[in-house]
């Protein structure tokens, strides 16, 4: 069609800064993951945990009053209310959004290298960085999504159905706490994804790689361990390293236990480094691979 | 952490040079992919076509600040054209085929808007009138991965131009589209270089950069061969004199006096009322058949180039780059 007949006019608006344009990218990394049946099979079991904790949390606020028993035998679920509690709650999602990322990273970040659409991200206004924060933050989102906004909405349950609204001033470090195991998880599985999935576009080798990670350098630490009964060799394990690090943010965990967290902190951040380090490079390199 | 926001600068497509390499080398590693090049591109439509290896690809990658110059400058509206300043005067259309299939092609193009720095409702009006310009408003709403070949052309080119570029750089353009979609296409190219805008397409169907081109650069081994008009190129191929094919009810006579022109290599006669010429300096030539024809009041009824089209001029300079 004539440009004429399509009303065409130049155009003559304001563009934003490119930082702007990054959210672009999280949007469009988070439809993709929820326009997929087959990811909704986990995101239904994130949302399986959480009604279920939420119920369990309605059900002790209203029968614990009939019947102290129940409020007992509710507590065997942990719902306590406390740090600990929340952490294990966040572990439990943090889990299902490694599984979900295992096999979504492919399309979130693989896609990119392994098709070349890179280039149309890259021919736009924006820079290496912003694609490289806006792909972050879109496996971040995605974390914040299954693991951080359902433990706030559990805490607030919590509070609200308390005898009182001090819960909140009296538990403020459990906010702190939800916050801050929820940034480990987004920071450390988004820098991990994209490095992996830089290198690895296809799902099922990425699934490995992924899984690989998280399950055999558990084994690695495990064993080798048992062998130089050096608990330190436990450093290997990141998702203990996460777990660690997260429950401290609660407040809770033995702090004389070893490795330190100050140790399982340091791992972390050595391993974010890396793995930006490869994303840069890996990102850098993209002149040449296509 | 952000930037200002800025008024976007007026189109510089009128003002001359869009696009300039000046002493612009690239290596991939051991690897050289262009070569010292020196180049202006303005307004207009400019063709890209050389051999595969040749550095098309490259040359269009640094002008779309997906490559950074080894050496040298690339620089778009007078900005390095990595800059996002630069990119805001640049649509590419990749020759790529990749995009996340299940996104609508609407969509699609709307989030390149939003890529560009554009609000939701900018990007969902200039959204609009780029899909109606590569006349896919109707289907934009099916899933790219439903798409024939055509339509991915089509949508490509509706998020190249969804900014509305001061230059368009396409990258085979014509791949895969039927003869109807291709005359579209270069109907779209026109009027986009109508409005004072520039256009470089690379493209392997020579026959139809004939059609399409004012300007052609030929490439070869990473350098330009030749740049300008596909009539300017052919006259510098002194080695290669100009066919031309010419019928006349007066053909002896005709050739009798055209043989002796020091601009006429040869002729050869092909039946009482045809012959074909080599003919050097050929602006020089036809000027001069021009007023002898009517001077002397001789009839003629053909003349044609014969080996003036992009291909033929291909064929030389590649055939010549071979032997340097």
């Amino acid at each position: 069609m004539p440009a004429e007949l399509a009303g065409y006019r130049e155009w003559s608006g304001k563009t934003r800064s490119p930082w702007r344009a990054s959210w672009s990218i999280v949007r469009t990394g988070v439809l993709m993951i929820l326009r997929r049946w087959v990811f909704w099979l986990l995101i239904g079991l994130g949302l399986l945990n959480f009604l279920l904790n939420f119920a369990l949390i309605y059900l002790k606020a209203t029968l614990t009053i009939q019947n102290e028993a129940v409020g007992q035998f509710l507590d065997a679920y942990k719902v306590t209310g406390t740090g600990e509690a929340y952490a294990d709650f966040m572990e439990g999602q943090a889990t299902i959004t490694a599984l979900l990322l295992a096999f979504a990273g492919a399309n979130l970040v693989g896609s990119d290298y392994r098709q070349g659409g890179m280039i149309y991200y890259l021919s736009r206004r924006i820079e290496r960085r912003h694609y490289i924060v806006g792909k972050l933050m879109s496996v971040g989102a995605v974390v914040t999504m299954i693991a951080t906004l359902p433990t706030i909405a559990l805490f607030i349950e919590y509070g609200v159905l308390s005898s009182s609204l001090d819960y909140f001033f009296e538990n403020g470090r459990i906010l702190v706490g939800i916050l801050g195991y929820g940034l480990v998880l987004a920071v450390v599985q988004s820098l991990l994804l994209f490095a992996i999935a830089s290198w690895v576009h296809r799902a099922v080798p990425l699934v490995m790689c992924w899984l690989g990670v998280f399950v055999l350098l558990r084994l690695l630490a495990d064993t080798a361990r048992a062998i130089s009964d050096d608990r330190r060799w436990l450093l290997l394990g990141i998702w203990e390293n996460m777990d660690r690090v997260g429950s401290w943010c609660f407040g809770a965990g033995n702090p004389d236990k070893t490795p330190s967290v100050g140790l399982c902190l340091t791992v972390l951040v050595g391993l974010c480094i890396i793995c930006l380090i490869v994303i840069v490079r890996r990102v850098r390199a993209i002149e040449v691979v296509t | 952490m952000s930037a200002p926001e800025s008024p976007r600068t007026a189109s510089p497509a009128t003002a001359g040079a869009v696009a300039e390499l000046r002493s612009v080398t690239k290596w991939y590693g051991p690897v050289i992919g262009v070569n010292d090049l020196d180049l202006t591109i303005g307004p207009g439509i400019t063709g890209l076509l050389g051999p595969n290896g040749a550095g098309k690809t490259t040359l269009i990658k640094l002008l779309a600040g997906l490559l950074h110059p080894s050496l040298g400058k690339v620089t778009v509206s007078g900005r390095s054209a990595a800059s996002s300043a630069a990119k805001e005067h640049i649509g590419y259309c990749p020759d790529v085929d990749a995009f996340y299939e299940e996104m609508s092609g609407r969509r699609f193009v709307r989030t390149m808007a939003r890529l560009h720095g554009m609000s939701k409702s900018e990007a969902k009006e200039r959204a609009e009138i780029a899909l109606a310009e590569v006349g896919m408003t109707d289907r934009a709403d099916r899933r790219l991965r439903g798409y024939s070949k055509g339509m991915r052309q089509r949508i490509k080119l509706a998020q190249a131009l969804v900014h509305d570029p001061a230059m368009l750089i396409v990258d085979e353009p014509l791949n895969g589209v039927d003869p109807v979609g291709r005359r579209e296409l270069m109907e779209l190219f026109r009027g986009f270089r109508d409005r004072g805008k520039a256009v470089l397409v690379s493209s392997h169907i020579l026959h139809e950069m004939d059609a399409l081109a004012e300007r052609v650069i030929f490439m070869g081994r990473g350098r330009i061969l030749a740049s300008g008009t596909l009539a300017e190129i052919r006259e510098m191929l002194d080695e290669h004199p100009l066919h031309v094919r010419l019928r006349s009810s007066q053909a002896r006579e005709l050739a009798a006096q055209l043989i002796r022109w020091e601009d006429v290599k040869g002729i050869e006669l092909r039946d009482e009322e045809e012959f074909s010429l080599e003919v050097r300096r050929p602006d020089a030539f036809f000027q001069r058949l021009g007023d002898f024809v009517v001077a002397e009041s001789i009839d003629v009824s053909a003349l044609e180039t014969t080996d003036a089209s992009a291909e033929a001029v291909f064929d030389y300079i590649m055939s010549s780059a071979a032997r340097a």
